[in-house]
This record gives C-alpha cells, sequence and structure tokens, in this order.
C-alpha cells in the first residue's frame, strides 16, 4: 500500500535515516521505539508533512513523495488530539468533507452516524474544550475517519487515557481495522498495545530502522539485542557457542550452560533471550522436568504486579521468571528461597552477534 | 481564655500532623495564629511604593488637566464642538484606521510567514526590519517616509504621475502612520500565530484542506485575539504620530499637529482643551475597544 524506499529526511536537530518500510493494505502497522527516536516524524512523512531529502514514498505502485498530504487520503490523529478549539464537535468531524467542498447540511447528515458509532452524538454542539480526554479522542477518531482514508495514522493514541478508557478505545481501533478493512499506522512506545492490536511491526531507535516484520516474530525473536531489550524481553543473556549438533547448540554464559536451538557454529558470539514466563520454577531439587535447562538457584526479590510477580532468581546468571501471584504463595517463594529453574530449549531465542 | 484559645489550637494541629508537637513550638503555632492576616510582606509593599510613582505621574497629570477644565467648561465645551477640532479627530482616527486596515491585508501574511518559518539568517534580518520603525526617533522615520514619497522621491514620483500626491496630502499622513505602527501589528500577530500548533495545521491538511484553506478555517480563526489586540496597538501608535507625520503631511492637520499649533500660536488655553477633548474621545474609544475583545475569539486554551 505505502512504501518509504530509504527515505532520510532531517528535522533541527533530529535525522531518519535510510528507512524502508512496507505497509501492506489491512495491516495494523505498529511503529515503536523509544522517546525522541523518530517515530512523530515519521508518522508525518507518511502523511506527506515532510519532504524527504532523500529516497522515495511510494503509494500502490506510483510515486507520492512530493504529494501535499492533502492529496494522500491518509489521515492522522495525534496524541494531544488535535481538535480545531475554534469549531463545535460537529464541526471538527465534518470540517474534512467541508474542505473537499461538501455542502454544510450533507456533510453533517453524512457524519451522523459515525458520531452515533463512537457514542459522541450528544456532544455535537459542544467545544472540544469542554470534552473529557476519551471524548476528545473519540471526537479525534471519528474526524480523521469521516473522509475515508486510505490510511489512518494514529500517534500514541492511548498515551494519554485512564486505563479503563484505554480498554475500550482498544476495542474501537480493533473494530475498525477488522470491521472496516481500514490500513492502520500507529507510534506507540507500549509493548502491550503492540500484543493487543498489531499485526505486523517497525523497531525505530535513533532515527533508524533496527527490526520490521510480524508483530509476533519482533515481539519474541527480534533481530538485535538493541530490539530485545526495547521489546521487553526480561532475560538477555551474551555467550559463546561451544558446539553445535544438527542444530542444538550448547552455549556457555559465564559458566552456565544453556542449550538452544541454533544455526550458530561453535565459536560464534550470540545473545540469548529468553521471556519470563517460560522461565518454568520449582522449589527445592526438582528433577521432573523434561526441558533440556535445567539449573539451581536462589530466589534474590519477588516483586508483585498486579496479578502477576516478578521472581529475580541468581542461578550465577540473573534470571527473571515470571509467575501468577497464586502460584509464589503456593511455592512459598521468599528472597533466599532455593529452587530449580528449567527452559526449554525450544523457548530460547538465538540472536547472532554481528561484528 | 488563654488555655481555651491553646487547646483550640492544638485540636487544629492534631488534624494536619499525627505526631504530638514538642512543648516549646505549641507556642509557636499560637503566635503565628494570632499573626495571621495582618501578616505584611515589606519586599511587596516597597514594590507597591516604587510603582506607585510611574502611576502616580499619569494619574496626577490628568487630574491636574481635569480640574482646570472643569473650572471653565464654556470654553471646553467652545472648542470640543468647534469643526476645527471634530473634523481633525475624525480625521486622525480616519487615517489611522485606514493604516491598520492596510496593516492587516499585508502584514497578516508577513507575520504568519515569519510565524513558521524555520530560524534562518534570513528571517532574522527581516524580523529586525520589521522592528526599525520602533527603535528610530521619531522625526527621522518622518523623514525616511518623506524622502521616499516626496514628488521626487522613488515611490512618490511614480505615484504622483498616476495623480497620488503625499505631501501635504491625507495619502502622506496614512503612510507615515502605516510606517511607525507596522511593528505593532505584525509583532503581535506573529505572536498569535506562533500559538497556533502546527499540528492543528497538519490536521487540517491531511483531511483535505490546502495550506490556504487551513490557515483561513484553522490559523486565522484563532488568532483573532491577537488580530484584534495588535490592530488596536497599532491604530493607538498610528493616531499618536506626530513628528513622523508632520514631515509629509503638515497638513491636513492631524490632532497633534492642531495642538502643537494651537499651543504656538494662541497658547496654552486653547490647546489644553483639544488636548482635554482628545483624552476624553480616545478613552472612550479604547474602553469600547477593550470591551469587544471579550466576545471575540474566546477559545479554550488547552486545546
Amino acid at each position: 500500500m505505502i512504501e518509504f524506499d530509504r527515505v532520510s529526511l532531517t528535522l533541527g536537530s533530529f535525522r531518519l535515516n535510510d528507512v524502508s518500510l512496507r505497509i501492506g493494505k489491512g495491516d495494523y502497522y505498529f511503529i515503536v521505539g523509544p522517546s525522541g527516536a523518530g517515530k512523530t516524524v515519521l508518522l508525518e512523512a507518511i502523511a506527506g508533512l515532510h519532504r524527504p531529502e532523500s529516497g522515495r514514498v511510494l503509494l500502490r505502485g506510483e510515486e507520492i513523495t512530493a504529494l501535499p498530504p492533502e492529496m494522500r487520503k491518509v489521515a492522522l490523529v495525534y496524541q494531544d488530539y488535535s481538535l480545531f478549539p475554534n469549531m463545535r464537535v460537529i464541526e471538527n468531524v465534518s470540517y474534512g468533507l467541508r474542505v473537499q467542498g461538501m455542502r454544510k447540511k450533507e456533510a453533517r447528515a453524512e457524519v451522523a452516524p459515525l458520531l452515533e458509532r463512537f457514542g459522541i452524538a450528544h456532544l455535537a454542539d459542544r467545544y472540544p474544550g469542554t470534552l473529557s480526554g476519551g471524548e476528545q479522542q473519540r471526537v479525534a477518531l471519528a474526524r480523521a475517519v469521516a473522509v475515508k482514508p486510505d490510511i489512518l495514522l494514529l500517534d500514541e493514541p492511548l498515551s494519554a487515557l485512564d486505563p479503563i478508557t484505554q480498554e475500550k478505545f482498544i476495542a474501537d481501533l480493533k473494530r475498525l481495522h477488522r470491521e472496516d478493512g481500514l490500513t492502520v499506522v500507529q507510534v506507540s512506545h507500549s509493548r502491550r498495545e503492540a500484543h493487543l492490536l498489531a499485526t505486523r511491526m517497525a523497531v525505530i531507535i535513533d532515527g533508524a530502522l533496527v527490526d520490521e516484520g510480524e508483530a509476533g516474530v519482533v515481539l519474541n525473536a527480534p533481530r538485535s539485542r538493541e530490539v530485545a531489550s526495547f521489546v521487553g524481553i526480561e532475560n538477555i543473556l551474551d555467550g559463546t557457542v561451544t558446539a553445535n549438533e544438527d542444530g542444538l547448540a550448547t552455549v556457555d554464559v559465564g559458566g552456565l550452560v544453556f542449550e538452544a536451538v541454533t544455526d550458530a557454529a561453535a565459536g560464534e558470539e550470540v545473545t540469548l533471550c529468553i521471556r519470563a514466563d517460560d522461565v518454568v520454577l520449582a522449589v527445592g531439587n526438582d528433577r521432573r522436568t523434561s526441558a533440556r535447562n535445567r539449573m539451581s538457584g536462589t530466589v534474590v526479590s519477588v516483586a508483585e504486579n498486579g496479578p502477576v510477580a516478578e521472581v529475580r532468581v541468581d542461578a550465577g546468571v540473573m534470571l527473571t521468571a515470571v509467575l501468577t501471584r497464586r502460584s509464589v504463595q503456593e511455592l512459598g517463594l521468599v528472597p533466599g528461597t532455593p529452587l530449580t529453574l528449567s527452559v526449554k530449549a525450544t523457548a530460547i531465542h538465538v540472536i547472532h552477534s554481528f561484528s | 481564655m488563654h488555655n481555651q484559645y491553646n487547646t483550640i489550637t492544638k485540636m487544629k494541629t492534631e488534624t494536619l500532623s499525627t505526631e504530638p508537637l514538642p512543648a516549646g513550638e505549641e507556642a509557636n503555632v499560637t503566635r503565628w495564629n494570632e499573626y495571621r492576616g495582618r501578616y505584611l510582606d515589606w519586599c511587596i509593599v516597597g514594590f507597591c511604593i516604587m510603582g506607585a510613582a510611574i502611576v502616580g505621574i499619569t494619574v496626577l497629570a490628568i487630574a491636574n488637566i481635569t480640574m482646570t477644565e472643569l473650572a471653565d467648561p464654556a470654553h471646553l465645551l467652545k472648542v470640543a464642538a468647534s469643526s476645527e477640532v471634530i473634523g481633525s479627530i475624525l480625521l486622525t482616527f480616519g487615517a489611522g484606521a485606514s493604516a491598520v486596515l492596510l496593516l492587516i491585508l499585508f502584514g497578516t501574511p508577513l507575520a504568519y510567514v515569519l510565524a513558521r518559518a524555520r530560524p534562518s539568517r534570513l528571517k532574522g534580518a527581516v524580523e529586525s526590519i520589521v522592528d526599525i520603525p520602533l527603535i528610530l526617533p521619531h522625526t527621522v522615520a518622518g523623514l525616511l517616509v518623506y524622502l521616499l514619497f516626496m514628488r521626487r522621491g522613488w515611490l512618490g514620483a511614480p505615484l504622483s504621475e498616476i495623480g497620488l500626491a503625499f505631501e501635504d496630502a491625507l495619502p502622506g499622513t496614512i503612510v507615515a502612520m502605516l510606517f511607525v505602527a507596522s511593528p505593532f501589528y505584525v509583532n503581535s500577530m506573529r505572536e498569535g500565530f506562533e500559538k497556533v500548533p502546527v499540528h492543528l495545521e497538519n490536521v487540517a491538511r491531511t483531511l483535505g484542506a490546502g495550506t490556504f484553506t487551513a490557515f483561513w478555517t484553522v490559523t486565522l480563526p484563532l488568532s483573532l485575539r491577537h488580530m484584534y489586540s495588535g490592530a488596536i496597538l497599532a491604530w493607538g501608535r498610528a493616531i499618536g504620530e506626530f513628528a513622523g507625520v508632520i514631515m509629509i503631511a503638515y497638513y491636513p492637520f492631524i490632532v497633534s499637529t492642531l495642538i502643537y499649533y494651537s499651543f504656538t500660536t494662541d497658547g496654552i488655553h486653547t490647546s489644553r482643551s483639544i488636548a482635554f477633548t482628545v483624552i476624553l474621545v480616545s478613552f472612550g474609544v479604547f474602553y469600547l475597544l477593550r470591551r469587544m475583545t471579550r466576545y471575540l475569539g474566546r477559545y479554550d486554551d488547552r486545546v
């Protein structure tokens, strides 16, 4: 649908560097990255608000690098909603249709179902300044959808909402994507949102695209150490492959030996990524597990976080495991408890360290 | 009696903090309560006294002229009602308004470009040029306008060919006013445009609005307050101009020229009455204009 071909652009002291990506029709595409990585600039570049210095932007195979934003059929919703404060809700939502030449009456009739759908019909005659954050967000979304864009661009749409409103809004977004078949590009720094919504995603750090692909792959099998720590893989360990037999490698991590599935050859430096929920804990010296990797350790700390608890274990290296709060109680885990950890060889994602 | 007071204080304290007060501090709390409401901040008092000197001069000056003028209302009325004075006031206000209209027409686009341009040497240079009339002595400004617009001037010569004369004519007055008032309007308008988030324009663009449509439907309406206050400032500056105007257009008499003329020919008596009339009219007009601001562009600033 839209394609960036080696796009670079400089904006003040910020630089977007040689970014290539392809957003397909019907994708729910996430652009994630730390603050200041250039996510919003990338989004604005898709909208045509910044002209790249080099590279090409293609829409349905046609070059649109120099096409102004009003010709692109790409609607943008900012994090701060950016509602027009001088217009009522109804005027905001029908703005796009009005500037495209539709008469006031027709435009209003056209957007009426949209107001109903987003639950803002009762706010039609209010000014944005009098609305709550969640209401403003829905108005902003309705305004963007009203022009029937090919692509909907969302800049951290959930970050300013309270958790309950967030849940509702995520449901709205899912519906827009699934039922209306809208292509959505969303900027976010939340892994949770990516888990819930994304079909594909790109990771951007310091103006450069460092990983791109299907959401599940990027989240669970990242391409680099940098991406792994950004997408929140709890256990990232550096080691050296000592042997590899038919794809089952033995990796030495500071004296501790892990077995993992990889094609990395002996002598190669690798990084192991282990999700905290793949680390299984058993009290004492438990031998019942079939997992390839088994080691003993002691609990260092237990941090409860809602229904789950994060347990840090010292097993020669520090490992983090996630358990339900209930199983932490049943196992009686407190700092100092000796236990056995096990990790399946297939649960370890191996990143080759290119040097 | 004293005991009872102490107990009350203690109870109040206990609602704020669960820790009992050390015995010695109990007395302090009581004293603090006693001083409440009578406490004087000597720093602010000092500032007020110094500030009063500035306000005082204006108040004294106006009180002075008011007292003397009200002592002879017949003379004041005679002067105020003379066609010469009324005509001159109307001329001044009208010329000022024309200058402001021209500023709105040409200064608004300039202000928008300055507000949206990225910092650069050119932008800095243009901003300095806009500010030049602010730093020049008014006679110099007047001379500049005169030299450019006189019958043999760079612009005056070709314009007089098509019948537009500036020397001792209303267009001369307007041009001089425009020159000295322009920074006030342009700077105020630019500030207004700078306050409108670029995001709003960006959203308008992605919704299908061209640059001008976005400006006309979003940016300009959100800057109306600044446009209005800039226009009032510029107008006030324009109608108060004297030195700048007389260089190119001694005639027709604007009020400043009229007051100066009558001061040097008829003496203080008449010029004082004209001045007082101008004060009254100006106050009235500016009060009305300021009041109208309340109904203009009152959008919620949170967005």
